[in-house]
């Protein structure tokens, strides 16, 4: 058992600490009791604060949109063959790094499939998820600033991922990631656009990102 | 367990509801105390609750408990988007200079419990008071509050950690709750 919390307790339910300090917070009172009572009580410390705000009253689009979110759902997920799309984000991460214009690409690529070259060619961002558990995976997204396309790369995920998706039409299940050696992948093309992806393991969060377009 | 919890926890559509029911208006005044705008608050809220109720594990106890964890992922969730997209905007401002009991204007989020707050605030050492409000109801960092009391930061952590733990013991004491 590693060292009590001490004021930090106090400080998590009123937000003061950063995302590393406060991740430290629910790593630790998930293994002690006695942590996990001091910030319970600061917590309804916090909300009775809160009794002293200024009242805003919700809008019904938040009822419906909470609703939609946690209504169970079928995979709304098109899934497509992984290895060309793999292989495509392979390269365009290479050539991202390199900073290395596709000229020469274009020629090669022409003859292969046209979802490598579609990927390829594609303007796409990409995002490093941020750590959930004390048992985190590294994993990183890219992704097409048009949303059309979603690849999820994790590093040595110990274990089985899978993928849950927060769409601008509720959550998606995105599937279980593909495992190859020491990574795992997965690319979906989503119907709706994906506003944030989370990765569990064995029904707990492991790591988190929000994408931006 | 409580009714509610179990079907919060066990992720059945009553349970939604009825946190809904209870204390939407609650969640999103304290993402709109961090936000003014209602959208992206209302984002927050929703972000927040959909988090939690993903992963139910995350919870167990009473009604209240659960009141307050909620209320904890929402003002956390709202703090971390302001401080990720640097929106740090009038309403926080404006805020950050609000004397928050004595400046109660209706209508507010409970005023029955503002009222005892009132009482429980009012019984705090200066210093603590002083911390904790900044801290609250002014949104801002401790830091801040150091570099504006001119305490060291240590100091400031201190005083809001205890002035947590004294309005804790006064709000849960049926006779020093009364003012």
């Amino acid at each position: 058992m590693t060292e009590h919390l001490g004021e930090d307790a106090e400080l998590y339910p009123l937000g003061m600490l950063d995302e590393d300090a406060a991740r430290d917070v629910e790593r630790h009172i998930a293994s002690c009791s006695e942590c996990a009572e001091r910030v319970g009580q600061a917590q309804a410390v916090a909300a009775s604060l809160a009794a002293a705000l200024p009242l805003s009253t919700p809008s019904p689009a938040l009822e419906r949109r909470l609703r939609e979110s946690t209504r169970p759902q079928p995979t709304a997920i098109r899934r497509v063959n992984l290895f060309p799309f793999a292989l495509a984000a392979a390269f365009a991460l290479a050539f991202l790094g390199l900073g290395w214009q596709s000229l020469v690409l274009q020629q090669r690529l022409k003859t292969q499939d046209v979802a490598l070259v579609t990927m390829v060619h594609s303007h796409f961002n990409h995002v490093s998820m941020s750590p959930e558990s004390a048992n985190p995976v590294a994993a990183k997204i890219l992704y097409a600033r048009d949303g059309s396309w979603i690849y999820i790369i994790a590093d040595k995920p110990g274990g089985s991922l899978h993928a849950i998706a927060q769409t601008e039409a509720g959550v998606a299940d995105l599937g279980a990631l593909g495992s190859s050696g020491e990574t795992a992948t997965l690319l979906v093309h989503p119907r709706d656009r994906i506003r944030s992806i989370t990765l569990q393991r064995a029904g707990t969060d492991v790591a988190s990102a929000r994408l931006t377009y | 367990m409580d009714e509610l919890v179990e079907a919060f926890a066990t992720r059945k559509p009553s349970g939604l509801d009825q946190v809904y029911a209870l204390w939407s208006r609650l969640f999103v005044s304290v993402a709109r105390h961090v936000i003014s705008d209602s959208a992206l608050a209302e984002d927050c809220v929703h972000d927040a609750l959909v988090r939690v109720w993903r992963s139910p594990n995350r919870f167990s106890g009473n009604r209240e408990m659960l009141k307050a964890y909620l209320v904890t992922c929402v003002r956390n969730e709202s703090l971390g988007m302001v401080r990720r997209e640097g929106r740090r905007d009038a309403r926080e401002l404006k805020a950050a200079r609000l004397a928050p009991v004595t400046s109660v204007d209706p209508p507010v989020v409970d005023p029955v419990e503002a009222q005892r707050l009132q009482g429980a605030l009012g019984r705090l050492p200066e210093e603590q008071r002083a911390a904790l409000t900044l801290a609250y109801y002014g949104n801002k960092t401790h830091v801040e509050i150091a570099q504006e009391l001119n305490v060291p930061l240590g100091t400031i952590k201190s005083r809001i950690s205890m002035a947590m733990r004294k309005l804790q013991t006064d709000l849960a004491s049926p006779g020093g709750s009364r003012s």
